[in-house]
């Protein structure tokens, strides 16, 4: 047993103590949902054009990019009755695996025709593994909980903002 | 090779030495220079130096010149871009100019992640461009065939396919249209692209100019795997990677063995992978209920009631190979049936001679040679002949082979004169009354070949692999039985047999059938229980080629239902024969009997050749007799044919039209003119076909594609 100045003992529940009489920090999360930094990568969202095209073609340079390798894409042609996106190809099934994703953001990066972005949203538990995949349709769709996002100003400015609050 | 024979070659101050007349980009090679090339292919002949890729600045001459179309000589210094800022500045300038008009869909592109331009221009082209104008835009894709999508915006003109086309394939179909920058390629006339070989154009793009109709869109670079096998679709063997995606075969391409296919693949190799997912394609085995049709069976049922309907036909068995099977496959059968139930009859599809191996020679060879007499084509063969004539080689049509042979093996011929005097003369025979090859054995001997280490003999089977079950077949069993009669069981193994109107006929003979094929319009409707079959791509094992190569094939895509050689082994089990479900075992144990002892594991991704054997004296088979008057019928099958082909809708327009053909000289006589409906007889049959007019065909002949042959046989009558 190291033995050690029982001074130092008391200074520590010291630090303890004084704690007792602060407001506690807790924020009750699923009632009260603090605001995510702006540029939290959260769900993905697929976004179309404009004119309703879809702006993914459906290279697969985000399945490439993956390190979690939880994108699948399959590509079929356009057609004159069967126009989805812009270019000559589409992508006929498009899945992200969430229960694999690290939310990195590379396929943001990868993607050619940002097509595909990180949304802010972060609850997506699943009672399912299988849920979890989400299809294409989903990506494209609205995300039906929205999540509050801080104000952007917030965090652009000169001094960052966990510098000035902390 | 002496000292002396070499020259001295500087490129970027390292010195080299090469024999003279090897081409600046090899000789850089050899020293460790890349030279970036995209128009330079020395398969395709002389370098055109079109792309202007391969810029080098070379002493004593003024200018940057093409690398690809300088020879090494003795004292050359040559200065890469590695070294020379001149050529590095040409060369990226060459970049700037290509990409002027090449437009930046590498998302879209099927080529992209898999191109040189991509890669190119990622190492030695600018980091941006000045292009501000719009992109030149050309109406796309184009069709031109149903298996060929062309994209001219794509394009960088560097006559790849052209060239290939005019001077490989000579089918002279692809053309460059116009003149300088309104140059397109095009098609002649724009009809379709059709040839035997258009497929390989796609492969020597170096763009995503030219494009697979049946790969578009289908996967990307990183998203697949190659497995390197080999095409069993004919004896020739093709070396091939096939690229599969989630577990289904996407594209086929060539994995160049310089000795069997020099790179180069045949549409039906190429397309006819799809056939895996035709749409009759058994799953699961099946057994015939009286009035209901078929019942759906699970394996252990199946497996039982194989073994019943084996059992009850106290060994009258006859097994009916179709060609296409592995040399392991065959041999477990051979095990089954022979060692377990006595059974020693099968019915091979085709007659094989081992008196061919000694006169081996690599298919290489042919275009070696300085004189061959053909008697017929086969795919990748035709491409070796017309390598030869190119290097300017005597190629002979002999005709009709039985006939040729007698008279090539008379010492007054001309032809069989120079034959025996020629070092490096090579014989091809195809067609079906070769006796596998033994007549031709005969007349190689005849003319002292077997001294002649250059000159050899071919025979072109009909299938993949008759030669490799043959052996294996015979190897199954030392034993020896009778002919059944009548016949308990008949075993069908393989489609091709499902397919063959002489197994069919012998079904008609026999109680029982068992079908093991992968179409279900091949064996519903006569089997009594049908078993799943597998594909060459679904396979591990081995194929034995034309030229008696031992080549390995890999499973590419785990098959619907398990493959042959695991419920032969569960059923040879019942029948207390110890067969292994692994291929690696089953030929070890081949290998022991007919191949010395090979290891499996050395038949390797490039097989070698055997060395040419001692072979037993060529067993010549009675000569038939002439049949009355009339033309003689040549069945043949033509290379697009067989139950693959016909489930690939891309390959349609390549299979025969229901013609008949017809030598000149006999259809003067009868007044027929090409393209008239015809009647063709035999013995009371008739069938309306369309005459063509083949002037080399020899006179007293007619040939039709099997499948449109229907019952004739023998000789028959034309008449308008």
């Amino acid at each position: 047993m190291a033995r050690g100045n029982p001074i130092d003992s008391v200074k520590g529940f010291g630090v303890t103590f004084k704690q007792i009489f602060k407001k506690p920090i807790t924020q009750q999360y699923p009632e009260y949902k603090r605001p995510v930094y702006p540029r939290f990568r959260g769900r993905h969202r697929l976004h179309v054009h404009e004119n309703g095209l879809e702006k993914c073609v459906g290279c697969s340079l985000c399945a490439a990019a993956c390190p979690a390798d939880c994108i699948r894409v399959v590509a079929a042609e356009n057609t004159a009755d069967n126009r989805v996106s812009a270019g000559e190809r589409y992508a006929r099934i498009y899945e992200i695996n969430m229960s694999r994703c690290i939310f990195c953001g590379y396929c943001e990066l990868a993607c050619p025709f940002d097509a595909i972005t990180l949304g802010n949203e972060y609850e997506i538990s699943e009672y399912s593994r299988d849920d979890l995949i989400y299809t294409k349709d989903m990506l494209l769709a609205e995300p039906i909980k929205k999540v509050p996002v801080a104000d952007r100003d917030l965090y652009d400015t000169p001094i960052p903002y966990y510098q000035e609050h902390s | 090779m002496s000292a002396t024979e070499l020259v001295t070659v500087t490129v970027d101050g390292r010195e080299v030495h090469v024999p003279p007349g090897t081409g600046l980009v090899e000789t850089a090679l050899a020293a460790g220079v890349e030279i970036p090339v995209f128009c330079y292919e020395p398969r395709l002949g002389a370098a055109v130096g079109a792309c202007r890729m391969c810029l080098c600045e070379i002493e004593g001459m003024p200018k940057l010149q093409a690398a690809c179309t300088l020879t090494a000589t003795n004292g050359m210094i040559v200065r890469t871009a590695q070294t020379s800022e001149r050529a590095a500045e040409g060369q990226e300038a060459t970049l700037e100019f290509i990409l002027v008009n090449h437009p930046l869909d590498c998302p879209v592109c099927d080529k992209g992640g898999e191109c040189p331009l991509q890669d190119l221009t990622f190492r030695w082209g600018p980091g941006n461009t000045r292009m501000t104008f719009p992109k030149r835009t050309f109406e796309k894709p184009i069709p031109i065939s149903p298996a060929i999508a062309l994209d001219r915006e794509r394009c960088i003109l560097c006559y790849r396919c052209t060239r290939f086309s005019e001077s490989v394939a000579e089918d002279g179909q692809l053309v460059a249209l116009n003149r300088g920058a309104e140059s397109v390629i095009a098609t002649f006339e724009d009809e379709p692209y059709l040839a035997p070989f258009s497929g390989n154009v796609i492969e020597l793009c170096p763009v995503g100019a030219l494009t697979s109709t049946q790969y578009r869109f289908e996967a990307r670079p990183w998203e697949i795997q190659n497995v390197p096998t080999v095409c069993g679709l004919c004896p020739v063997g093709c070396n091939i990677q096939a690229t599969t995606r989630e577990g289904k075969v996407k594209r086929i391409l060539s994995r160049n063995h310089p000795e069997v296919d020099e790179g180069w693949l045949c549409d039906k190799g190429r397309f006819a992978f799809t056939h895996l997912r035709a749409r009759d394609r058994i799953a699961d085995p099946l057994r015939r209920v009286r009035r209901r049709g078929f019942d759906v069976l699970s394996w252990d049922d199946a497996l039982g009631e194989a073994a019943e309907l084996l059992m009850q036909a106290q060994g009258r068995i006859v097994t009916a190979l179709s060609g296409s099977e592995t040399v392991e496959q065959a041999y477990a059968l051979g095990r089954l049936m022979r060692a377990g139930l006595g059974a020693h009859t099968g019915v091979l599809p085709e007659e094989t001679s081992p008196a061919l191996d000694a006169f081996r020679l690599p298919l290489s060879a042919i275009r070696d040679a300085e004189l061959e007499p053909v008697a017929e084509r086969a795919p990748i063969v035709e491409l070796w002949v017309k390598a030869a004539r190119r290097q300017g080689a005597q190629v002979e049509q002999a005709g009709d082979a039985l006939e040729g042979c007698r008279r090539l093996a008379d010492k007054r011929n001309a032809l069989g004169k120079s034959l025996r005097e020629s070092e490096r003369a090579i014989l091809i025979w195809s067609g079906e009354e070769g006796a596998g090859g033994a007549h031709l054995a005969a007349l190689a001997k005849e003319l002292g070949f077997a001294g002649k280490p250059a000159s050899g003999a071919f025979h072109l089977p009909c299938t993949p692999n008759g030669r490799g079950i043959a052996d294996a077949w015979a190897a199954a069993s030392d034993d020896e039985g009778p002919n059944p009669e009548p016949i308990g069981l008949l075993f069908v193994s393989g489609d091709e047999a499902a397919a063959d109107p002489n197994v069919r006929a012998l079904a008609e003979r026999a109680e029982r059938v068992i079908v093991n094929a992968m179409f279900q319009g091949l064996a519903v409707g006569w089997a009594d229980l049908v078993l799943p079959g597998t594909s060459y791509l679904e396979r591990d094992g081995t194929y034995v080629n034309l030229e008696g190569r031992l080549q390995r094939l890999r499973r590419a895509v785990i098959p619907p239902a398990p493959d042959e050689l695991a419920w032969i082994s569960k059923l040879a089990e019942r029948f207390a024969v110890e067969v292994s479900p692994h291929a690696s075992a089953v030929f070890a144990e081949v290998s022991e009997r007919i191949y010395d002892g090979l290891p499996f594991g050395e038949v390797g991704e490039e097989a070698p050749l055997r060395t040419r054997s001692e072979a037993p004296a060529p067993q010549l088979p009675s000569e038939p007799a002439a049949e009355g008057k009339g033309l003689r019928l040549v069945r043949y099958r033509p290379l697009f044919s067989g139950p693959a082909v016909e489930r690939v809708p891309e390959l349609q327009f390549q299979r025969p039209a229901p013609e008949v053909e017809l030598s000149p000289g006999d259809a003067g006589r009868r007044g027929i003119a090409p393209g008239e409906t015809v009647t063709v007889t035999h013995n009371g049959t008739s069938l309306q076909l369309r005459a063509r007019i083949t002037k080399s065909l020899r006179e007293g002949i007619v040939r039709i594609a099997a499948e449109h042959a229907g019952e004739l046989g023998g000789t028959v009558e034309v008449a308008k």
